[in-house]
């Protein structure tokens, strides 16, 4: 999190192999990326990172299967195998269905969970979604980090998120805070508290669907500024 | 859903675009195959215009040395109009000439042609008509048979009737009528002596049907091609000529216009069905060499004043005036060649800048418009050439589907286009020769061949390639942080 300009975005684009880091060095499996040529890491961004934007950034020409096979591209060899998959990862981010639909005849949210899909095309290790809740409405956003907390719970992906949304950020497992450039704070969130199935507050036992904790009602998610100072 | 697929898509995403860029290119591309076609039209039509010209020149050489050798004989009358006295006989019953200076008593007239005379001769468009000059009145055949007794070095004599049928047309003009003659046919009689057909050029050149006339032909025919018309007849049809039967042994190939109505027939048969028994219109001698051309054309002039000396040496120097007159006009046709072809080549690179640039702007634009999409493209994994592939790809479609377009346009309109855009080679030359210019003249057809189609269907696509290689080089050279940014 952080104020506009902070380096957010910068932050998860130089983490996301899209933009250079001007100094210092960027870890990836223990191998430096910054200093890799484009034609290496590209394959990097297809084959670890999955991508999601705050405007979905779907091609319109394409309908929603279309648009989940465009990662695998590169990949797959199989026109059937990238078809099998991409409705796979369809039904996992719940549009069976709507594999034909192209983008402007789905909604924000349906839009942003056609963009979650794609970005689990190649399996990848990390997800980078920059703001993936910014266009949509409280019910929307609320499915979406849904399917996000799930796929981390069991898909074991890792997702760095950028985001101005305290209900977003408290999903999460660590959340840091941006200041001209760096990390000034950091603070552990809700979702590992979830994972480990218990009350941050009472310390009693909770289900991840569960808004508030059942034993002591206190609520899972912080409705104040999180990083208040 | 390959990269192929989606250049396609994203050309049908924006359809009027792409409708009009696919015009415009088309245009473009019908330019630059109608100009191939209208140049080889024209080199066509000059090469063969060449052909003409040269065999022309080589005739008219022919000519001139065959002219050296020859006299042609005939009376001068002072009247002009048609009928004609007889000076030096009565005329023959039955035959209906007019008064001297009438107008013919209408119908059926039996008229001189002027232009006739010396006919044949040489067999080109400088038959008589251009210059033969005045007028020939019938002369009685024996009272020229000393010419070819007498006068030494005079290897043979032709004598030949001519007579042409016609009727007279009343025009109006300016509330005044006036009668005015129009030839429907002419008769050549040529005497059809073994001797003469076998060592001179008596007969009609150019036989297109049927066979051309034989020593001791008689009752036959040979007509022209407008004659076969006007007697609705062809080869081994009976025509009836001023009521009598002949049969059509064969049909000449109009070389001239003098000939144009000419039909020929044994001199005997001529001039019985013209009631001119023993009676000519010319006489054509032929000397041993042109040495003694000048000396028996004194003889002759000596012995019969009454008669009009021509000597080919007269000729000559007409005959050598046309024949510069050709070799000019070839001329002409071949600089004017070599013209329509720099213009050509000048008109062609103007059109492949033009396809170029369209298709280079048109690409410039959608690869701007697109930057999101193109870094979104990147970002989840696209390499540099797989986008550059598809931008050049969208290109060629693009110009390809022009290049159809532009066919299409070609095919239809090419002779209209190139006739807009190159200078036209016989245009040219019918300053040069004037009328005679209409019989060498033949106007090559415009159209689009196979190759052709085959070779603007490959302009079109390297120009598109071309035209996109620096457009797909900018979308290639796109951040994939492009992506992340609103717009």
């Amino acid at each position: 999190m952080g104020s506009s300009g902070s380096g957010k975005t910068t932050l998860l684009n130089v983490i996301g192999c899209i933009d250079k880091a001007s100094t210092g060095q960027v870890l990836l499996d223990g191998i430096d990326v910054s200093k890799m040529p484009e034609n290496q890491l590209y394959k990097i961004r297809r084959d670890k990172m999955g991508f999601i934007f705050q405007t979905f950034n779907l091609l319109p020409y394409l309908n929603a299967r279309e648009n989940v096979e465009l990662p695998m591209e590169g990949k797959i060899k199989s026109k059937a195998d990238r078809k099998k998959r991409a409705s796979e990862l369809l039904t996992i981010v719940g549009l069976s269905g709507r594999e034909n639909h192209r983008p402007q005849r789905l909604s924000a949210g349906e839009q942003q969970r056609v963009a979650i899909a794609r970005a689990l095309a190649n399996d990848p290790a990390i997800i980078l979604a920059d703001e993936p809740t910014g266009n949509l409405d409280t019910k929307n956003k609320h499915e979406i980090i849904k399917v996000l907390a799930h796929l981390n719970l069991t898909r074991g992906t890792t997702i760095i998120m950028v985001t101005h949304d305290n209900q977003a950020a408290n999903h999460t497992e660590r959340m840091l805070l941006l200041k001209d450039g760096r990390i000034v704070k950091e603070k552990e969130g809700l979702h590992l508290a979830k994972k480990n199935h218990k009350c941050p507050h009472c310390g009693s036992s909770i289900a991840l669907k569960d808004d508030m904790c059942p034993s002591c009602k206190m609520p899972l998610y912080a409705s104040e500024e999180i990083f208040s100072s | 859903m390959g990269i192929i697929n989606r250049a396609l898509r994203n050309i049908s995403r924006r359809k009027i675009r792409a409708s009009l860029v696919i015009i415009a290119l088309g245009f473009a591309m019908a330019i630059m195959i109608s100009i191939p076609a209208g140049v080889m039209a024209n080199q066509q039509s000059a090469n063969s215009l060449a052909d003409n010209l040269s065999s022309t020149i080589t005739q008219t050489g022919q000519s001139i040395n065959q002219t050296l050798s020859q006299i042609d004989l005939s009376m001068a009358v002072e009247f002009s109009g048609f009928g004609f006295a007889r000076p030096n006989s009565t005329i023959p019953a039955g035959f209906n000439g007019g008064p001297p200076n009438g107008g013919g008593s209408g119908g059926n007239d039996f008229i001189m042609d002027p232009s006739q005379f010396g006919g044949g001769m040489g067999g080109g468009f400088f038959g008589g008509g251009t210059f033969g000059g005045g007028q020939a009145s019938p002369m009685n055949e024996t009272l020229y048979a000393d010419i070819n007794s007498t006068i030494s070095g005079i290897s043979a004599v032709e004598p030949i009737l001519q007579a042409s049928e016609g009727s007279n047309q009343t025009v109006s003009f300016m509330g005044r009528s006036f009668t005015r003659p129009i030839t429907e046919y002419t008769i050549e009689g040529i005497p059809l002596t073994s001797d003469l057909i076998d060592n001179y050029n008596i007969l009609p050149a150019n036989i297109t049907a049927g066979r051309n006339l034989q020593a001791g032909d008689t009752g036959v025919v040979v007509l022209s091609e407008n004659n076969s018309a006007y007697f609705n007849a062809g080869v081994g049809d009976t025509i009836s000529i001023l009521d009598q039967e002949f049969t059509v042994i064969g049909i000449h190939g109009t070389t001239s216009t003098s000939d144009l109505l000419t039909l020929y027939m044994n001199l005997s048969d001529a001039q019985t069905v013209t009631n001119n028994a023993g009676y000519i219109t010319s006489i054509r001698v032929f000397t041993a060499s042109s040495d003694v051309v000048s000396e028996v054309a004194t003889t002759i002039s000596s012995m019969h004043s009454e008669l009009t000396v021509t000597t080919g040496e007269q000729r000559l120097s007409q005959l050598e005036s046309l024949q510069s007159m050709y070799t000019t006009a070839l001329e002409s046709a071949q600089a004017s060649v070599s013209s329509t072809q720099t213009v050509a080549f000048q008109e062609i690179v103007v059109v492949v800048a033009a396809t170029s640039l369209i298709v280079l702007f048109v690409m410039l634009y959608t690869v701007r418009e697109r930057t999101k999409e193109i870094g979104t493209l990147k970002a989840i994994g696209f390499s540099n050439a797989t986008v550059m592939g598809q931008f050049m790809l969208e290109g060629i479609f693009l110009s390809v589907i022009a290049g159809v377009v532009g066919i299409a346009i070609g095919v239809v309109a090419a002779p209209t286009l190139s006739s807009l855009l190159l200078p036209s080679v016989s245009g040219s030359l019918f300053q040069g020769v004037g009328s005679i210019a209409r019989t060498v003249t033949s106007t090559g057809a415009v159209s689009i061949s196979l190759e052709l189609i085959l070779i603007a269907f490959g302009a079109a696509l390297l120009l598109g390639a071309l035209g996109s290689l620096y457009p797909a080089w900018r979308a290639a050279k796109i951040r994939p942080a492009e992506a992340m940014k609103y717009e």
